[in-house]
């Protein structure tokens, strides 16, 4: 066993052992759950980047096990440029929100099966961008679902008026089964046609008649819209993001979100060529601009401070869909970009909303303000994370969206273009405006003599992790270069290696 | 070849024998359920193993044994066959029985007519091997009602409720139709062949015989419950013992029994398979449709098993139908897939009814605290049965796909988006299950986790093992269920 499949089996290993490890012993490790936690997923993180040199040399690490030889169903797992970003992301995602966990959740009893499963969350998006086989790209991809549906099962928070978790949970399971069930359609119809479950086979070369190609991309976007939360296909996204307990929520929204660019880009743009994509070029572009310009108005109708993040999200996608839409390089470059940054930037946003809530303990945006004075150094990362998300220069997101723009511009529908640039107007609006309103102003729970609240004395490891990204949401705007690196390598294995 | 081969009658011996022999036992030795329950199983096994090394026996041809007397166009005698079907559903079934028995040893403990359960449980049995080992059709009435009769009892078996013996007596009253129908069925196609023995070499079934047919698809077809014939089954499935639940609907005899008929008296495999496939779509419907209301987790796990039989149905219909072996495969894994599931998800109820006494779905919340392991089994057989990866049900249904669109025929396509959408439909019910099961209890002292008896353990987490195992490793179970049915 050479190093580098030391490490694959790393990245999934260490927080499944871990997982198995909490759910076998839960009062003996309780005490030790929220560290064990940790360093699994550090460690998962750890193995991811020890990698790239090996993707440098042009090697694409692997293992291959016969698991269904009758069937030729294999258990292989693999990591190569495509796989890459995503894998980090989740993994980043996971550790700092294992770490923000240890200040905003209760180290009680059930702690351990908490952090258990949000391993076993992780394990499950990393499977789902480390798999080479059908089965078990499935099989990851509704680990993933089972996991998180557990946790806000069990420990979402539901709002007296709202649906109580139980609902929620069921309706975010069912609609993203729906989902999952249209890309193990189109998987199954691969699978007959070639008779191989590996993707890297797959790559080779289908032949499909004309109409099934059409019908297998269809429902592999449809199928993996659901995931990204695109309207209107998002309904689960609001409820289940604002139940969720914040560390969830932050994997949730920062990572599990862009498995289904992931799908999008692993499936239906690897397999097919750009003559079978073209026809879904611009449905694709036009599903992307409602879900940005819905999200951002919904965004700015709520006035739950965590849904008003949710709907961001599920703006934040339709941008990723559009960049990915347009199918030239700029565009899909920038949207993979844009998972990246999405996520730094959505995590941020979503743990400074958490800190909020856990200093006022209300999500109402108009019993909240005035919070700039009592914990300045949050509010300088809100700052950092809403200007971001508006894409103002040098911020990270700017750079994303300057690509997908400029693929765009690119291709004949220039309208569509310019539509989405203004578009992001909105974004502008809603963001500023949940900013002013929580952090500026005159804050409702002071004393009408004015006597100044004290400052909020605030967990370090959930400021830790939102300083971190705030650093990073400045560094990756203004070094660009490694990550693009990295997303460059991405594109010769899209649409049959134009590039 | 020659009918000689003793080995094949030795099963149905062992069964009856043990029968017999543990009534007596439970009469003049010992009572105590721990011991009966223990000899049950190992009569259980004994036959299991029996069968098992009928399936190994080398050759093509299947092993037979009988009895033939000379007479009215062999009337009387008796000749049994043990062919891959009948291995497969047998050893199903005998299986269960081994987890069923088991199960029993503690599980039965609040009952106390323990001596004539278990020979029942034996019978029952006795009565699906015989069925699916016989090639005479009038062999075929009497082991039908040898195994009907003693499921009657084992339904209704605690008497003291009024609910299981109406449900007892609902399933007498529909059975008894069923089994008359059968009957008629039988005397029709004789009047056509003048013939008892199976397969008849029929070019194409004539009036009397097409009417005969008619007559075993309604008879049977109560048996196997299919739709619109399905009305005993909740009732059957809810009132029963959780042990006997989880015994019945691993006993698909009844339905192979249906295929096997059809095809021996000549009836076209296409236009069997293409009502396999419409009667295949009702089931999925009304089961999953029924099953969105119970209240009652039993009963929802009664209509899921209609609905279930609508997938299998689906796929061996498809395969019928379009002349793919493969697809009647994947029906019969599934089938197989699905015993395995349900009977887990029957007794893991059982448990739960046994020490909390819980019947309505409202009723399991907190089964996490209060039963761990319980709750964990009857996830696993819940997950298993939505079709998650990488469970048994999930397997079963990627096989059923593929295999399906083999087919590529518009007709197929359009039930496979109906057994998609019937799939999800089916979360409807199944989730809020695991939703309940997982819930805390909305008390803050919270009743301290009950010990499970060893009894209950064992094949408990045996049956989850193998729904696992089904799942991850497919392969000998794909084997198996294959050549099943040969058209």
């Amino acid at each position: 066993m050479t190093l580098e499949t030391t490490a694959l089996l790393l990245i999934l290993g260490a927080p499944l052992v871990t997982t198995i490890a909490l759910f076998s012993f839960p009062r003996r490790l309780q005490p030790v759950a929220r560290w064990l936690a940790g360093g699994a997923a550090a460690l998962s993180l750890v193995a991811m980047f020890s990698l790239i040199p090996a993707l440098r040399r042009g090697d694409v690490p692997a293992i291959a096990l016969n698991w269904m030889p009758a069937a030729g169903i294999q258990f292989d797992l693999h990591i190569d440029w495509l796989t890459l970003p995503f894998a980090i992301t989740e993994g980043a995602v996971t550790l700092l929100a294992i770490i923000y966990a240890w200040g905003s959740e209760a180290n009680d009893a059930r702690a351990p099966y908490f952090y258990g499963l949000l391993l076993l969350f992780s394990v499950g998006m990393a499977g789902t961008t480390l798999a080479d086989g059908m089965v078990l790209f499935y099989t990851f991809w509704e680990l993933m679902l089972i996991a998180s549906c557990a946790l806000i099962l069990v420990w979402g928070h539901a709002s007296s008026s709202g649906p109580s978790r139980r609902a929620v949970a069921l309706k975010y399971f069912i609609f993203t089964h729906l989902g999952s069930l249209m890309v193990l359609v189109s998987l199954v119809i691969l699978y007959n046609a070639t008779g191989t479950d590996r993707f890297s086979a797959l790559r080779a070369g289908v032949t499909l008649a004309p109409g099934m190609a059409t019908t297998v991309i269809a429902l592999f976007i449809l199928g993996f819209c659901v995931k990204m939360a695109i309207f209107p296909l998002h309904i689960w996204l609001p409820d289940a993001h604002t139940v969720a307990p914040m560390p969830v929520t932050i994997m949730l929204a920062a990572a599990m979100l862009s498995m289904g660019a992931y799908g999008i880009l692993r499936f239906p743009m690897s397999i097919f060529t750009i003559e079978q994509m073209q026809p879904f070029a611009v449905p694709m572009m036009i599903l992307g601009i409602l879900s940005e310009i819905y999200g951002a108005l919904m965004a700015l109708a709520e006035r739950d401070i965590k849904r008003i993040i949710a709907y961001s999200s599920v703006s934040q996608m339709g941008y990723i869909l559009y960049g990915m839409g347009t199918l030239t390089y700029n565009g899909l470059a920038g949207a993979t970009l844009h998972v990246i940054y999405h996520a730094i930037v959505k995590a941020l946003l979503f743990m400074v909303v958490g800190l909020v809530v856990y200093v006022t303990g209300k999500r109402n945006i108009d019993e909240i303000g005035g919070l700039a004075r009592r914990m300045p150094v949050v509010t300088a990362c809100a700052a950092i994370g809403i200007m971001a998300i508006i894409a103002v220069p040098p911020l990270c997101v700017f750079d994303s969206e300057w690509m997908i723009f400029a693929g765009g511009l690119e291709t004949p529908y220039v309208t569509l273009s310019v539509i989405t640039i203004f578009g992001s107007l909105l974004t502008v609006a809603y963001a500023l405006w949940f900013g002013s309103r929580i952090f500026l102003g005159q804050d409702p729970a002071e004393t009408a003599d004015g006597a100044p609240l004290p400052r909020a004395k605030l967990p370090l490891a959930m400021v830790a992790p939102t300083v971190l990204l705030a650093a990073l949401a400045i560094i990756e705007g203004v070094f660009p270069a490694p990550l693009f690196d990295w997303v460059a390598h991405e594109l010769p294995l899209l649409l049959g290696g134009r590039w | 070849m020659s009918p000689d081969n003793t080995g094949v009658i030795l099963p149905l011996l062992i069964l009856v024998g043990g029968a017999f022999t543990i009534y007596l036992v439970a009469r003049l030795i010992t009572s105590r359920n721990e011991w009966l329950a223990v000899l049950t199983a190992t009569v259980f096994a004994a036959a299991l193993g029996a069968l098992l090394a009928l399936g190994r026996a080398p050759g093509n041809a299947a092993p037979m044994w009988g009895n033939i007397m000379a007479g009215v166009s062999g009337m009387g005698s008796v000749v049994l066959q043990a062919d891959r079907g009948a291995v497969f559903v047998g050893s199903i079934a005998l299986a269960m029985g081994l987890c069923v028995a088991v199960y029993s040893g503690r599980y039965l403990s609040l009952d106390h007519r323990y001596r004539t359960y278990y020979p029942l449980l034996l019978l029952m049995v006795t009565g699906l091997l015989g069925m699916v080992m016989t090639t005479d059709l009038f062999n075929l009435y009497l082991f039908t009602e040898l195994m009907s009769i003693a499921a009657y009892v084992l339904v209704a078996f605690r008497r003291r409720t009024d609910t299981s013996i109406e449900a007892g007596f609902k399933y007498l009253i529909m059975g008894t139709v069923g089994t008359l129908t059968l009957l008629m069925g039988i005397t029709l196609i004789y009047r056509e062949t003048g013939a008892m023995t199976l397969p008849q070499s029929i070019v194409a079934p004539g009036v009397w015989a097409r009417a005969g047919l008619a007559c075993m698809w309604v008879g049977l077809g109560i048996k196997s419950a299919i739709v619109p014939l399905h009305t005993w089954q909740p009732d059957a499935y809810g009132r029963a013992p959780s042990s006997v639940s989880a015994l019945l609907s691993s006993i698909v005899g009844p339905f192979y029994i249906l295929l096997k008929l059809s095809l021996g008296l000549g009836f076209p495999a296409q236009e069997l398979g293409l009502g396999l496939m419409v009667c295949a779509m009702v089931n999925m419907l009304l089961g999953n449709g029924m099953a969105l209301m119970q209240t009652h987790t039993k009963r929802l796990l009664a209509y899921s098993s209609i609905a279930q039989l609508g997938y299998v149905m689906f796929s061996i219909g498809v395969g019928l139908r379009y002349g793919l072996p493969e697809a009647v495969q994947a029906g019969f894994f599934l089938l197989a897939a699905h015993a395995a599931m349900k009977g887990l998800a029957f007794l893991s109820k059982g448990v739960c009814h046994f020490y909390d006494h819980t019947t309505t779905i409202e009723q399991l919340r907190g089964t996490f605290q209060r039963l761990p392991l319980i709750a964990i089994t009857f996830s696993i057989a819940i997950m298993g049965l939505i079709g998650i990866p990488p469970l048994a049900g999930f397997t079963g249904k990627w096989f059923i796909l593929t295999e399906v669109w083999r087919a590529a025929d518009g007709w197929v396509y359009a039930g496979s988006v109906i057994f998609l959408l019937n799939t999800l439909l089916s979360l409807g019910y199944y989730l809020p299950i695991l939703a309940m099961m997982f819930s805390p209890l909305p008390t803050q002292d919270t009743p301290p986790p009950v010990k499970i008896s060893g009894w209950m353990i064992v094949p408990l987490v045996a049956l989850a093992i193998l729904v696992i195992v089904i799942g991850v490793f497919p392969g000998p179970l794909w084997q198996w269920a294959g050549d099943v049915l040969t058209f």
